[in-house]
């Protein structure tokens, strides 16, 4: 087991590392910019030591600081979240050579899931159901024509190296993928650095059904059920659950095996989620697969028992699974609502700035992963996730019940955050029902909007 | 001592992540430190708002004045490490280093390396002065933003 363990990131995941650190007993050092040094991951760690400016991509992205760091304070390992450089394969080989052990999956892994067509086509390869599509990149608009009228419109022309929901346009017919086409090559350029493209066929009003996976350094593999993640926003979540409301068992156990055997087949160990869309005829597709331990983690551990963050560390350390697929449940249901510091009102224009009262919920079922606290400083230079609110009960029904009891009590001022919205949305009839897709949010505030004029 | 002077220490010890200083010149002796107040009502963790203690004495006169204990006050400058790695005080093990206590040295002078990832940084001073204070030590490890060198600017 590590003795000691760099964290390469900050807020709430930071803490989690720590915490989870902290309970096997490792020794932990934290990064951070010049204006995280009050923040609660750098008070908790044994160590800190200031790697940059505020900036980003000279602090949390600053691949020579936190090696640097990492050599100076000796550490066996670095563990880096989500995000930042958490599928970054060149941070993961630098960490490779500097004989400090990345806590996730190899290079080749990630490097391979990131691209986007590769990834498909290998998913495709092992006999994974992927989305109808064309086979590798797209020479050209007369070839993704072709294409789209064999598989038939709706299309979806995606970045081979995007992903996360960037960098996508649907198109409905000739002219509008025509159109599309030059101009997509040169968004993905300018955001991602790579003009390939691929094409699939557009899912209409699917549910975004995504696989918890876990392997060892030995080829163990297993999956922890399923989270469904559909209540987004243009493609950033919002309403994380588990389990789907709408699985049963002999589709959790047909995917399920299909993730599984996705893990076995690539050689992959560590954490990692398979993303599928489910149609409403129940057919599903593999959408991407992220290398990384994610923001709804919390939702999959309430229901299964499972400390995700300690299998991650247990397995990059070198332990064999010693869980079996037979022995993980799933018991109850778990709801994640992640609060942003956005105002809903205007815009979800973020809103940083000194939280001067705060009060979080309690009670039986209530978790809180947060890095918040009275008096601290959200400040403008990271995303504004600023808490994950998690609830667990025996049925869905109970949980929507906490949930909405506890968004009530979870008082921050004078900062605006997304609470007033996700109260909104577990009140609606749709939600309540389990029946929401990835267009629920869309329309949902489509039909609010137009209440208000 | 007036209140603008003990503002602006209140302020540099801020800046500097420092928790106590005792300065003693000519004409009285002054102590500042950081406490945390118990009746605070911050329900958070701990050191979100810290009030400040401040005790003077009349000091003996025409007493020397001290080396201020690792501070810098309003007359000097910090040069401060631009990345994390260690501090070496010579290009090499055998020679000797760059420069020393009450040297003065001129903008754009070496005065350090900062080696990071096996690379050694020349570490280049902004200001001209005379050195003051080194509060590291060789071979030490440093972080963004660490004072380096103390210095008086002339």
């Amino acid at each position: 087991m590590f003795s000691k363990v760099l964290i390469a990131n900050r807020g709430e995941i930071a803490l989690r590392i720590i915490r989870a650190c902290r309970e096997l007993n490792i020794q932990t050092v934290a990064v951070y910019s010049k204006v995280d040094q009050n923040s609660l991951h750098v008070r908790f760690a044994d160590e800190a030591v200031c790697i940059g400016p505020a900036q980003s991509n000279e602090s949390y992205l600053n691949i020579p600081a936190i090696i640097s760091a990492a050599e100076i304070t000796d550490v066996e390992a670095i563990h880096p979240g989500y995000g930042f450089l958490a599928e970054n394969p060149h941070f993961a080989e630098i960490c490779e050579s500097c004989n400090i052990t990345f806590i996730g999956p190899s290079a080749e892994s990630i490097r391979l899931m990131g691209d986007k067509v590769r990834a498909r086509e290998t998913m495709r390869k092992i006999g994974v159901p992927v989305t109808p599509g064309g086979k590798g990149v797209i020479k050209d608009v007369k070839e993704a024509l072709e294409i789209a009228k064999k598989i038939k419109y709706p299309v979806i022309i995606k970045a081979a190296a995007g992903g996360g929901g960037k960098g996508m346009r649907v198109c409905h017919n000739d002219v509008t993928l025509t159109s599309s086409f030059s101009m997509a090559q040169k968004e993905a350029e300018a955001s991602f650095g790579n003009p390939h493209l691929y094409i699939e066929k557009y899912i209409t009003d699917p549910r975004h059904i995504e696989f918890q996976i876990l392997a060892d350094k030995y080829g163990n593999a297993v999956h922890l059920g399923e989270r469904d993640c559909s209540i987004q926003r243009r493609h950033q979540k919002l309403i994380e659950e588990a389990p789907s409301p709408i699985m049963d068992h002999k589709l959790r156990k047909r995917m399920g095996d299909i993730a599984v055997k996705a893990v076995k087949a690539t050689n992959y160990h560590g954490v990692g989620t398979i993303e599928f869309l489910l149609d409403s005829s129940g057919e599903f597709y593999f959408m991407e697969m992220n290398t990384r331990i994610q923001v709804e983690h919390p939702v999959t551990e309430m229901v299964t028992g499972i400390d995700l963050i300690k299998q991650q560390i247990l397995v990059a350390a070198g332990e064999k699974l010693r869980l079996k697929q037979d022995s993980i449940k799933m018991n109850g249901a778990a709801i994640e609502c992640r609060i942003n510091a956005e105002d809903p009102a205007k815009n979800f224009m973020p809103s940083p700035g000194k939280i001067e009262e705060l009060n979080f919920p309690g009670g039986f079922g209530v978790r809180v992963d947060t890095h918040i606290y009275p008096g601290y400083m959200i400040s403008p230079f990271y995303d504004s996730m600023v808490a994950k609110l998690i609830v667990f009960a025996k049925t869905r029904k109970d949980a929507i019940r906490i949930m909405q009891r506890a968004l009530d009590e979870f008082y921050v001022a004078p900062i605006k955050t997304t609470i007033p919205l996700h109260a909104e949305i577990l009140e609606h009839p749709v939600f309540a029902e389990g029946k929401a897709t990835t267009h629920f949010l869309d329309k949902f505030f489509k039909s609010a909007l137009e209440a208000k004029t | 001592m007036n209140l603008k002077e003990i503002k602006e220490i209140i302020s540099l010890m801020n800046e500097n992540e420092l928790a106590e200083i005792e300065i003693e010149r000519e004409g009285g002796k002054i102590k500042i430190k950081k406490t945390m107040d118990a009746s605070s009502a911050a329900v958070g963790p701990p050191a979100v708002a810290q009030p400040y203690r401040v005790e003077t004495q009349a000091a003996p006169p025409a007493a020397p004045a001290e080396k201020a204990s690792p501070a810098t006050s309003e007359n000097t400058k910090s040069i401060t490490s631009p990345m994390v790695g260690t501090f070496y005080r010579s290009p090499s093990p055998e020679s000797p280093p760059f420069v020393d206590m009450g040297q003065i040295i001129e903008v754009g002078q070496v005065v350090c390396i900062v080696e990071a990832m096996k690379l050694m940084n020349e570490i280049k001073s902004e200001f001209k002065g005379k050195i003051v204070q080194i509060p590291v030590d060789n071979a030490e490890p440093v972080e963004f933003g660490q004072p380096l060198f103390i210095i008086e600017p002339v």
